[in-house]
């Protein structure tokens, strides 16, 4: 037997969830003394099911169904204006629930176990102990590849100035936002209530003479990450079903796709022609959404080469997406977002 | 006229002997214990630095620590490892801590796994650079307060953040071409094991087998203790001076793979042992075997 699968007596004493016995959620037999009777029905991650959790925790669970961590539903809503009303149905049928789906989080693995990533377990959080929060395994698991490496400085470059600060992840992701708000979202970006720049550094705030007159010029046409995100950030490439992709550091400087009045931060979404081809999905409108999408690299700095010289940008154009750094046979919709000499 | 000009002489005397002892008592001991920490937690003079990642540093510390992970003291630039922050974000890092060149700053730190033991020596190292005084390492780190089972809080400590200003010391950390302009002068210090010194082994990101040319091998496994703590002054010295010989004013550069590991030799030759030109190659082989022209021996 694995020692991470022990539970230490003392948890079994002072924690509520197993004042039933366990199980009560893992269910099996109790009173059998062989292994295999034992075991019979054994349900290993029993809050799959998110009725076992609902039995005491109800309001939570309420909101928690709709919730875009349990739906995972900001991955369709991302990928799917690039499908036919056909293949969008095989896409529902065929890949979504047996693919994306199988990586929603249900609240054990936030709260008890980790969740299996690349098919790797990283076993109970905190021996058997049902935690409230921990930040570097319940949320740094799933987000490891992307946000939470950059936030601590670990992928490379600088540590984000507020993870310096003491500041982790609930700090501005409160519980409303992980939890949800009862409301079905399509993606987190119809969400209003996020954590924003401005809700905490007002403009003219603390800002010296340099810094007001820098964000007054560019606070409508920049986003804060164009100018304070410190170092390059985690790219991926060649997403293929099945096979993975693979990724390198980059930055990318370019129009919002999701607004073209303004420059931000841009990342590489591994979406390749081919990605769905195993599914039978060609992806007739493969070229109407871009490769790039704005990012909101999360190792941001007071100060970066940007901050600190304006010919970075006005005159280098250092970091800018052109048309000689974008990916090859990428989508048409590539052209909209690059830099062009004449903005 | 005579017995005046002796009395005069017997003041200066006594005035220079009360400000050396006046200087003894202010210089910190580079090694502080569990017991020492304990007592001085409500010595305003006193700053506890706590180098640890942030959720470590939430789920218990030294009380009044505060908490400054080392991914703030030491970033990844130019494609390197462990480099310093550019001087003003230095600076605002030291002065969020609350810390001025006058207090006394000790360092705490993870001592397992034992890598990380190395992340206070650097953080101790940057904070020499940046010209604070008086620095110090608990030994044994807070794995050590805690099997000493001191005191624990998990109150964040929010310092009051100063403006912080000092003359920085370059000559502690130095780079490439300086090297190169001391190679045969310089003792050359590699801090890595045998097997990476003779070049039998190297890390993936160095681009060569070996030594930097001319240097001798003073490996950081002579340093601590199972349980991290430093090994005694006695142990030290003589391990450093069958390497480097006895002679303390020589200049000696330290480097190991980053520049971070070879902080803990340079920590002892001239915080413990005395030796009085101690630097290290902050790029170390990392930036050195990238450069066909720098000399590399196996």
């Amino acid at each position: 037997m694995y020692r991470a699968f022990l539970v230490d007596k003392d948890i079994i004493k002072n924690d509520i969830h197993f004042s039933e016995g366990c199980t009560s959620c893992h269910k099996g037999n109790p009173k059998a003394w062989d292994r295999k009777i034992a075991h019979k029905g054994l349900v290993s991650r029993p809050s799959k099911s998110l009725s076992t959790c609902e039995t005491c925790h109800e309001d939570v669970v309420k909101k928690f169904k709709n919730s875009l961590h349990f739906t995972t539903a900001g991955q369709r809503e991302g990928v799917k204006g690039r499908f036919s009303a056909q293949e969008l149905k095989v896409f529902d049928n065929k890949v979504f629930e047996a693919s994306c789906r199988s990586c929603h989080a249900s609240c054990g693995d936030c709260h008890v176990s980790s969740p299996p990533i690349g098919g790797v377990k990283m076993g109970l959080i905190k021996g058997h102990r049902f935690v409230k929060r921990d930040e570097g395994k319940t949320c740094g698991l799933c987000h490891g590849g992307r946000v939470y490496p950059e936030f601590t400085g670990e992928y490379g470059g600088s540590a984000d100035i507020h993870y310096q600060k003491g500041m982790i992840c609930v700090d501005c992701h409160k519980k409303k936002e992980l939890h949800g708000d009862g409301v079905l979202y399509k993606s987190m970006k119809e969400i209003k209530d996020r954590p924003r720049c401005i809700n905490c550094h007002k403009i003219g705030e603390n800002d010296s003479e340099k810094a007001m007159e820098a964000h007054m010029m560019h606070k409508d046409t920049l986003s804060c990450y164009a100018c304070h995100s410190s170092s390059p950030y985690r790219n991926c490439y060649n997403c293929h079903l099945g096979k993975g992709a693979e990724s390198k550091p980059g930055f990318f400087l370019g129009v919002n796709p999701r607004d073209k009045k303004t420059f931000t931060t841009l990342r590489l979404i591994p979406t390749v022609r081919k990605t769905f081809k195993s599914a039978g999905i060609e992806m007739e409108h493969y070229d109407r959404l871009p490769n790039y999408w704005d990012t909101a690299p999360h190792n941001i700095r007071k100060r970066t080469d940007r901050t600190r010289s304006c010919d970075a940008c006005h005159k280098e154009r250092r970091d800018y997406l052109t048309s000689d750094i974008i990916i090859k046979d990428g989508s048409k919709a590539n052209v909209e977002i690059i830099f062009k000499k004449n903005k | 006229m005579k017995g005046f000009t002796k009395a005069k002489h017997l003041i200066f005397f006594g005035l220079i002997l009360i400000l050396a002892a006046f200087t003894v008592a202010n210089a910190a001991e580079p090694v502080v214990t569990t017991a020492w920490v304990e007592k001085n937690l409500n010595n305003p003079d006193v700053v506890l630095v706590d180098v640890r990642k942030v959720e470590d540093y939430k789920a218990g510390h030294i009380p009044g620590s505060v908490n400054v992970f080392y991914g703030s003291w030491a970033i990844t630039k130019g494609g390197l490892r462990n480099e310093l922050p550019a001087l003003d974000d230095l600076f605002d890092i030291i002065g969020s801590a609350g810390i001025t060149p006058e207090k006394h700053v000790v360092v705490v730190g993870p001592v397992e796994p034992p890598p990380s033991r190395f992340d206070i020596t650097r953080v101790v190292w940057t904070l020499k650079y940046a010209g604070v005084k008086n620095v110090s390492i608990l030994d044994g780190g807070y794995n050590k307060w805690v099997a000493d089972k001191k005191q624990v809080s998990t109150d964040t400590v929010k310092p009051k953040a100063s403006s912080y200003k000092a003359a920085v010391k370059e000559n502690l950390i130095v780079n490439k071409s300086y090297v190169m302009s001391r190679l045969g002068k310089a003792i050359l210090v590699d801090v890595r094991e045998p097997d990476f010194f003779q070049g039998k082994k190297k890390l993936d990101f160095v681009a060569k087998l070996g030594h930097i040319k001319g240097a001798v091998n003073l490996p950081n496994s002579l340093i601590f203790n199972k349980d991290g703590t430093f090994k005694t002054k006695q142990e030290l010295d003589k391990a450093a001076t069958d390497v480097i010989g006895k002679d303390k004013t020589k200049e000696i550069i330290t480097y190991c793979d980053t520049g971070k590991t070879c902080t803990a030799w340079a920590f002892i030759l001239s915080d413990i042992l005395g030796y009085s030109d101690v630097k290290i190659y902050d790029g170390s082989t990392e930036e050195w075997t990238k450069d066909p022209n720098a000399p590399f021996e196996p």
